[in-house]
């Protein structure tokens, strides 16, 4: 037998391709399924032929390219795709086409994925680099400012060419990027300066969920990199202080706060929403109405805030508990990238997206089940919306960028230890 | 990079943390509130479901069928109006006038939406329409119809509303409950909707009153609990006890002279109870009455019941006095009563209410059986048993005569409550009691609006309900 063949059986053998192959088969049943339900729908026949392919480019065929974590890879690719399910099977009742629309995202998606860890991965000197990101990032946040459309009390759209666009979501990569190379650096001023520029931008915007997370993001950041337990004290005070004076500078928080603590108070106007949420997963039960099932789209904006209860209410509340297991391994499997890292900027960074993604799946999940006041943050990966979406999976893509050099760094090692290698050259250039 | 590693690890297991309690939070609320949000009135999955599911049978304990579906899909009652009546309340109707009816209530079993997978396949299989569970209820609907009648045909309660719930005091099983007026749900003409009797209300498990001298159980409980030799303390009836330049006086006006409480009980007399109450001070009261479940967030499975209320936070002597007896801000439902009531006679152990006795699946399966669950231990058993004594002697020579039913000893406390209806003040007549029979383990609340007196206008419909149960009912 053949090196080769015998290479491709084990291939074959391997759990992240009967993983990957279970989730493929999964989606592709699933949309053929709605697509055959009453009249026929083309496209979920495109679809079920559209994401699995999808998955199988991001999942199976990427990693050809350089070392990556498949499982981390896998759970993103799942979230992604079922977003992408379940827009679809609300599609049918409500007559809209978020279903192909965020099918594209997700294929954006996947290559604003690839930038990232192309960057992470080949990107030594982040010295002029770092400015000129911190500079855009701090431009692109402020768009909104001077030509901003106003959505749900916030401020934080802009439309640019019939393309409407959420410039605060992409700016996490950047806002990551930027804080993690400065706290390397231990350069603390400029690395508050940029944070501050940040959360005010988007104070001023209204956006405060997103503000949050990104404030949390920095904290954390900061503890984990310093460890100064007194500075991260006083931050987090000045945080509750700001959240105190965001209720009473903000009508629409002061709103969202009263409804969160009794939705049934003015169920007919405000409390309308997270009541039918709980409706929804309440109706659900344990194993859900079913795809396609139930009345998901009475919710109000059920395409990106309340998208979980839909979830709950299709799929049923074991399944809405498995979507929650697989954030908790999905932050597990960063932060033990983090761990793995050589360098103190990958290391922070692989932390940073665990955050920040960790955080926003907490406000999002706690506002839906009524835990926390509901602010408009998305659910990563799931929610509609292209900016969402694609600055996710950027993220997972910085991520897979460190896990990528972390591979490197072993290989090189034992290589080293082993005499393969060369000594004369080091794999790679030490971060600057 | 070890101390970096180290608060890595601690945000790691924050994160994980967050998330895990979300989880948690969730699989709790769903678990404890689920039913209740997905009440039918506003829950517009259920309308949906209702056009695609055929709903499952409402039954009795005797099989009566209470509620099913016709070919066309409509609701179809008893084709008694009197029995339609009477059970009203506890079904609810078909436009959703009724809040918390087993026919909305209970949508979740009756829609199918706890169908499993496998039994959903087989009727995908088979080619039919998807049907609901039949739900079977602990209640009698004979009874419900039975006291019904017996609030129309009294002179006392002619025309009058109240309510009535009878259940087992041992596993909880509700066997009546009964809200009047009730309605035909099959022609609701707006003279109903616009009647200002509200018969829509169900008054056992929604209307919180005063309890008034019923109330009178709790404060004894309280007196043996925590004032030692108030057996033998001797109290002096005056007819008039002043607190605080009001006034307490009892019903009719009487004077009792010297008693101690064995005698203070049967008659009901407001004095000693009004003078209990301000030996015993405000927070023992309160203590004593949220053992028996006042001030609770009442969660029962199968019944939505407004909560009970002993009023927190200082209160003046007068207050306290007041209290006692039942009176001052107080108040409770009448389903709440009669589990007080059913709590002295089961030893002092309170049952939770249940409604479901079991619910079938469309192939046979059987979903959920009735389970007892203790609610609460209201009071020790000791103090039970003398209040038992206290209210047999009630009965037997004091308030309560006319509940008494030859062959029978019962039990029982009256209750005459002032409160203010639409700006009047009113007299709303109680009567709690309970079979003492090990044979027939029943309790009972009467409640009639207006009524004037426990012992007259609320204590004979007692009377005909232990009448019929011991007439119909087989031994236990």
């Amino acid at each position: 037998m053949s090196r080769s063949s015998r290479y491709r059986r084990s291939l074959r053998k391997s759990p992240d391709r009967k993983l990957v192959s279970v989730i493929m088969l999964f989606f592709f049943s699933a949309f053929l399924l709605i697509a055959l339900k009453g009249e026929l729908h083309w496209q979920g026949f495109v679809l079920a032929a559209v994401v699995p392919a999808l998955i199988y480019i991001a999942t199976m065929w990427l990693p050809h390219f350089f070392p990556a974590d498949k499982l981390l890879l896998s759970i993103a690719n799942f979230l992604c795709a079922l977003g992408v399910l379940v827009l679809y099977s609300t599609d049918l009742i409500k007559g809209t086409n978020y279903g192909m629309q965020q099918a594209v995202y997700y294929g954006v998606g996947i290559l604003a994925m690839l930038v990232c860890i192309l960057l992470v991965r080949y990107i030594r000197y982040w010295r002029v680099f770092i400015y000129i990101i911190a500079v855009c990032a701090a431009g692109l946040i402020a768009l909104p400012l001077a030509f901003g459309t106003e959505i749900y009390g916030a401020t934080n759209w802009i439309v640019v060419g019939g393309i409407s666009m959420q410039p605060s979501e992409v700016v996490k990569i950047a806002f990551l990027l930027v804080l993690c190379y400065f706290m390397s650096q231990r350069r603390f001023w400029p690395w508050l300066v940029f944070a501050v520029l940040c959360m005010g931008v988007l104070m001023l915007q209204a956006d405060l969920g997103t503000a949050l997370i990104y404030y949390i993001t920095a904290v954390m950041l900061y503890y984990a990199s310093t460890g100064n337990l007194w500075v991260t004290g006083v931050g987090l005070l000045g945080g509750a202080g700001s959240a105190v004076f965001g209720y009473y500078k903000f009508a629409h928080v002061k709103r969202r706060i009263a409804i969160w603590r009794n939705p049934w108070l003015d169920y007919e106007d405000s409390g309308f929403q997270i009541a039918q949420m709980l409706m929804a997963i309440a109706s659900g039960g344990l194993f859900g109405l079913g795809l396609g099932l139930g009345t998901p789209t009475v919710i109000p904006v059920y395409h990106i805030d309340a998208i979980f209860a839909v979830i709950c209410e299709q799929f049923g509340i074991i399944f809405g508990a498995l979507i929650l297991i697989m954030y908790a391994i999905l932050i597990l499997r960063g932060a033990f990238i983090a761990h793995n890292a050589r360098r103190s900027f990958h290391g922070l960074l692989a932390m940073g997206v665990t955050i920040m993604l960790g955080l926003q799946t907490f406000v999002i999940i706690g506002g839906v089940l009524k835990l926390i006041p509901l602010t408009g943050v998305t659910m990563p990966f799931v929610s509609y919306g292209g900016t969402s979406l694609v600055s996710c999976m950027g993220l997972i893509g910085l991520l897979q960028g460190v896990a990528s050099v972390n591979q490197d760094d072993l290989k090189y090692d034992y290589e080293v230890s082993h005499n393969l290698h060369d000594e004369d050259s080091l794999p790679l250039a030490p971060l600057d | 990079m070890k101390p970096l590693h180290n608060r890595f690890r601690l945000l790691t297991l924050i994160l994980i943390g967050l998330l895990l309690f979300a989880g948690l939070y969730g699989v709790y609320s769903v678990t404890v509130y689920g039913s209740r949000w997905v009440l039918s009135s506003r829950n517009l999955r259920y309308r949906e479901a209702r056009n695609e599911v055929i709903a499952g049978d409402i039954l009795d304990r005797n099989g009566v069928v209470l509620a099913t579906t016709d070919d066309d899909g409509n609701r179809v009652y008893q084709s008694d109006a009197d029995a339609r009546e009477a059970i009203v309340h506890l079904i609810g109707d078909s436009e959703g006038n009724v809040s918390n009816g087993v026919d909305s209530f209970q949508a979740k079993y009756l829609l199918g939406f706890e169908t499993t997978l496998a039994e959903r396949i087989m009727t995908l299989v088979k080619g039919e329409q998807r049907r609901g569970d039949d739900v079977t209820l602990t209640v009698d609907s004979k009874l419900c119809t039975v006291i019904a009648r017996a609030f129309g045909t009294y002179v006392r309660t002619k025309n009058k509303s109240g309510a009535a719930v009878v259940m087992n005091y041992k596993t909880g099983e509700i066997l009546a409950l009964v809200s009047v007026p009730g309605f035909d749900p099959l022609d609701i003409s707006d003279d109903i909707k616009n009647s200002t009797s509200h018969p829509f209300w169900n008054r056992a498990v929604q209307s919180t009153l005063p309890p008034g001298s019923t109330f009178k159980i709790i404060t004894t409980a309280s007196a043996l609990e925590n004032l030692e030799d108030i057996q033998d303390y001797t109290f002096t009836c005056t007819g008039a006890t002043e607190v605080m330049g009001q006034i307490i006086t009892d019903y009719g006006n009487a004077q009792h002279g010297e008693l101690k409480l064995s005698k203070a009980f049967p008659v009901s007399c407001n004095n000693t109870f009004a003078q209990i109450a301000m030996m015993l001070g405000d927070k023992k009261l309160r203590t004593t009455a949220e053992d028996f479940g006042f001030n609770d967030n009442f969660l029962f499975r199968d019944l939505v019941v407004e909560n009970s209320t002993y009023p927190t936070g200082d209160r003046t002597l007068v207050d306290v006095a007041w209290s006692g007896i039942g009176q001052s801000e107080i108040t409770a439902t009448p389903l709440h009563m009669c589990m007080v009531a059913a709590a002295i006679a089961n030893s002092g152990v309170m049952m939770e209410p249940r409604l479901l006795y079991s619910v079938t699946g469309p192939t046979g399966l059987v979903r959920l059986n009735l389970t007892s669950k203790v609610y609460r231990r209201a009071v020790s058993e000791d103090i039970a048993e003398i209040i038992q004594g206290y209210m047999l002697d009630t009965v037997a020579r004091g308030t309560g005569t006319k509940a008494q039913v030859e062959g029978l000893s019962i039990a029982g406390k009256t209750g005459s409550a002032e409160s203010s209806l639409d700006g009047e003040d009113v007299t709303h007549a109680w009567f709690v009691g309970y079979i003492d029979d090990d044979r027939y383990p029943y309790a009972a609340c009467v409640f009639v609006e207006e009524g004037e007196s426990g012992g007259g206008a609320a204590a004979p419909i007692a009377q005909a309900i232990f009448r019929y149960i011991q007439e119909y009912f087989p031994f236990q």
